[in-house]
């Protein structure tokens, strides 16, 4: 709630000078179309600009002129066909194209299929139209598909074990391929009780994302990289994250959340992860041989989260915390986040490569909102199910 | 130095497995002499402004506000081995030293024959001003400041002070459910650190080159707040540990030997003026992580925790436990970047070296008091009965 609190408590004056004079930026929510620009905004401040502090923010961006010749890459882009992965290949093919590197995206499956009804590959018209390449097929046979084209660069934004990524890895190393990247997970980090997790804590011995990257460091790349991510928001999003809350609050319905609601996850606006790829590719040598966590730099609450959805739609939240277990439901299916403190930061990214975070969740929710009426889902007509029996388990009425 | 091994191992590979056994081993203590050498590498040359060019690696007068209790105590120790003239204010309530557990002999006569004191009580304006005036410091330490108005006198008797290093604290910041707290962000004019806030003001208002420190939970040997003495005295009688509401809350302790490196570091360092900096451990913890890491830290075992509603309870003045009920933690990575320091503690073994140096060797600040967790386990009791 830090904004909605800024604005009414009047804050004493900022402290902290700035070493460089800019005027403070103004956060502009990047859309869809400031990523077919064909300027890079490289996003070197350590002091990136928050809505939610007192003083004058502070932000230095040096505006790189597009890719020169010489900085061109081929980037081919293994995208998933379903699922909250399949948004990033959508940003980062966007955001590589407005920089002037070539991308071809090539998606699991069959261009025809009822999966490619959904965003983003509704939008992937997009990225032919800024001169990229979008094949569909079998990631195994991706040698057949691309030809004799060759790549600089490959991200597998697909596999989430070794049978699947290890063709496209094992092709990519015999096709002369500098950099491979990898999208794993963040959720492969062993819980503890110290948080957040950090690059170089330990994994799940069983996680299937830890063979692959294992895996990919042992192909002697000239570059490689793994980006572990979290939850996502955005534009093209193939998965259910804030429209959740919101199916909820618009309905003038209470928004269950199973514990104390004091759960901190994170949840990155997508461009957040394009850039940090985006980074990665063009600073190869410093992105070598490391693991980042594909993140923003905040973690909210889950309770802080059902706030931020309120506000941004303008309406009154009524949070009901309940025991999953007490009212006998799955609570994987009754919330989109897993039901403990899931929580990475991304240091490496941050010390490595002079990445920053833009995403600014109380900003980024009322675009999302917007976007969210704007497609007319407030209006479409929804069952709660599972609502409706945790609600009843704990002897709460719905007036609608 | 030796250290007990982190509650999380890390290993050389990143996907090393969990199977490593963890085993104690003899603990580190301070040394401050090998911190100085490093200290005097990172010092880079400083000019400030308006004042005469000094040559930032010559020995400086400093005057710690405080200095007899916790923070200073380590921190003087660090200044006097980097060859400053070090002197700490106090009224002389507790003594000026005391020998360290762990500290030799012959490094504690060292320090004991360098620092000097200069007695008085600090919110005697008068005396503030006209003593310190006439001594004539060129760096403030103030420890022990809570009120701006405490700070006044201060820089009106030194006009051609070099720098104010103020200790103020991450609980300025504005409550949030986006965390961590970042030096940016907002912070809280109603807090109870608002005296912190103002002091802050004060120093930037006054032209004066100021470095504020925003410390979170403070733990370590000598420790006056019962942070980790509040388990340590429940896990020693074997008592279950009451934790609010869900024991999920996270929180952040920093070791009081980071603590006092990270004022150590900043000292004529010309990128920390008019700075603002979160100092503290690497990473966060949830209230029951806590209990659980002194447990390991001291060698007990994995303790009872009982969980409770505070509202259910009047405890009167007396506080049940000793964090504020909520999440609360600050990044430190601004510190990290700028000033080249690191906290070298992590949290099982910085609380090993509290329990080995302080606790552990029968010595604590405040004796134990079981009765608010007295009224919260006879109700669970007659509950579950």
């Amino acid at each position: 709630m830090a904004a909605a609190v800024t604005s009414a408590a009047p804050a004493l004056p900022s402290l902290h000078s700035s070493s460089c004079s800019l005027p403070p930026l103004t956060h502009r929510s990047l859309s869809f179309v400031a990523f077919t620009s064909p300027t890079i905004t490289k996003l070197s401040s350590h002091r990136s600009s928050r809505h939610f502090s007192s003083g004058p923010s502070t932000s230095v961006l040096s505006i790189r002129a597009a890719a020169a010749a010489a900085d061109k890459k081929r980037v081919l882009v293994i995208n998933t066909n379903s699922g909250g992965h399949a948004v990033i290949g959508f940003y980062f093919a966007q955001q590589l194209l407005g920089s002037g590197h070539e991308v071809t995206v090539l998606t699991v499956g069959d261009e025809s299929s009822d999966k490619m009804k959904k965003p983003p590959f509704t939008r992937f018209s997009e990225l032919v139209s800024a001169g990229g390449k979008t094949v569909w097929g079998n990631p195994s046979q991706v040698g057949d598909i691309v030809g004799t084209a060759k790549f600089d660069v490959v991200l597998d934004n697909n596999g989430k074990d070794l049978d699947t990524v290890k063709p496209v890895a094992d092709w990519a190393k015999s096709a002369g391929v500098e950099q491979f990247l990898y999208i794993s997970s963040a959720g492969i980090y062993k819980p503890f009780d110290e948080i957040p997790h950090v690059e170089g804590d330990l994994v799940k011995d069983d996680a299937s994302h830890v063979l692959v990257e294992k895996y990919m460091a042992g192909l002697s790349f000239s570059s490689w990289a793994v980006f572990r991510p979290q939850y996502m928001i955005g534009s093209g999003n193939n998965k259910d994250c804030e429209e959740w809350f919101f199916d909820r609050i618009v309905r003038d319905r209470p928004v269950p959340i199973p514990g104390s609601g004091m759960q901190l996850t994170n949840i990155s606006h997508v461009r957040d992860l394009s850039s940090m790829l985006s980074l990665a590719v063009e600073n190869s040598k410093a992105a070598n041989g490391k693991i980042f966590n594909c993140v923003s730099d905040r973690a909210v609450t889950f309770d802080g989260l059902a706030k931020l959805c309120a506000q941004a739609a303008g309406r009154e939240l009524k949070i009901i915390h309940y025991e999953p277990k007490a009212v006998g439901i799955d609570a994987k299916k009754a919330f989109p986040f897993r039901n403990m403190h899931f929580y990475a930061e991304p240091r490496a990214a941050k010390e490595i490569m002079g990445w920053s975070s833009t995403t600014n969740l109380p900003e980024d929710m009322k675009e999302r909102f917007d976007e969210y009426v704007k497609i007319g889902r407030d209006k479409k007509p929804m069952q709660f199910d599972i609502d409706d029996k945790i609600l009843e388990s704990l002897k709460i009425a719905v007036t609608v | 130095m030796a250290r007990l091994v982190a509650m999380q191992p890390r290993q050389a590979s990143p996907w090393a497995s969990s199977s490593s056994p963890l085993l104690p081993s003899s603990l580190s203590e301070f040394s401050g002499a090998a911190l100085s050498i490093s200290l005097q590498k990172r010092r880079r040359t400083w000019q400030p402004k308006g004042a005469l060019q000094v040559n930032a690696s010559s020995s400086k007068k400093i005057l710690i506000m405080g200095g007899t209790r916790f923070i200073g105590v380590f921190l003087s120790r660090l200044l006097v081995k980097e060859g400053h003239q070090v002197t700490l204010f106090t009224r002389g309530k507790a003594p000026i030293t005391q020998q360290l557990p762990g500290e030799s002999d012959q490094d504690y006569e060292g320090f004991k024959s360098k620092i000097l004191h200069l007695k008085g009580d600090r919110k005697d304006f008068e005396f503030v001003k006209t003593s310190l005036a006439a001594e004539g410091f060129d760096v403030i330490y103030d420890i022990n400041g809570r009120e701006a108005v405490e700070v006044e006198p201060i820089l009106d008797a030194l006009p051609k002070l070099e720098q104010f290093i103020y200790c103020s604290s991450a609980g300025v910041y504005l409550k949030s459910d986006l965390l961590p707290h970042f030096e940016i962000d907002a912070v809280d004019p109603k807090s109870r650190h608002k005296g912190k806030l103002e002091t802050e003001s004060l120093l930037d208002s006054r032209g004066v080159n100021w470095t504020s420190i925003r410390p979170v939970y403070i733990y370590g040997p000598l420790n006056y707040n019962p942070v980790e003495e509040w388990f340590f005295h429940r896990l020693k009688a074997g008592r279950p540990i009451p934790i609010p509401n869900s024991g999920v809350q996270i929180t952040q302790l920093g070791h009081v030997k980071d603590l006092a490196r990270a004022f150590a570091t900043v000292l004529c360092n010309s990128k920390a003026i008019k700075q603002v900096y979160n100092i503290s451990g690497s990473k966060y913890v949830t209230f029951d992580g806590l209990a659980r890491a002194c447990a390991k830290a001291a060698g007990f075992p994995e303790p009872e925790i009982v969980h409770y509603n505070p509202k259910e309870f009047d405890f009167g003045k007396k506080k049940a436990f000793p964090f504020r009920d909520q999440h609360f933690f600050a990044s430190i990575e601004k510190a990290q970047r700028e000033l080249g320091w690191a906290p070298e503690f992590g949290l099982v073994e910085g609380l090993a070296d509290s329990y080995n140096l302080d606790f552990g060797r029968g010595t604590f600040r405040k004796p134990a008091d079981f009765t608010t967790d007295d009224m919260i386990l006879g109700k669970s009791l007659v509950l579950q009965s």
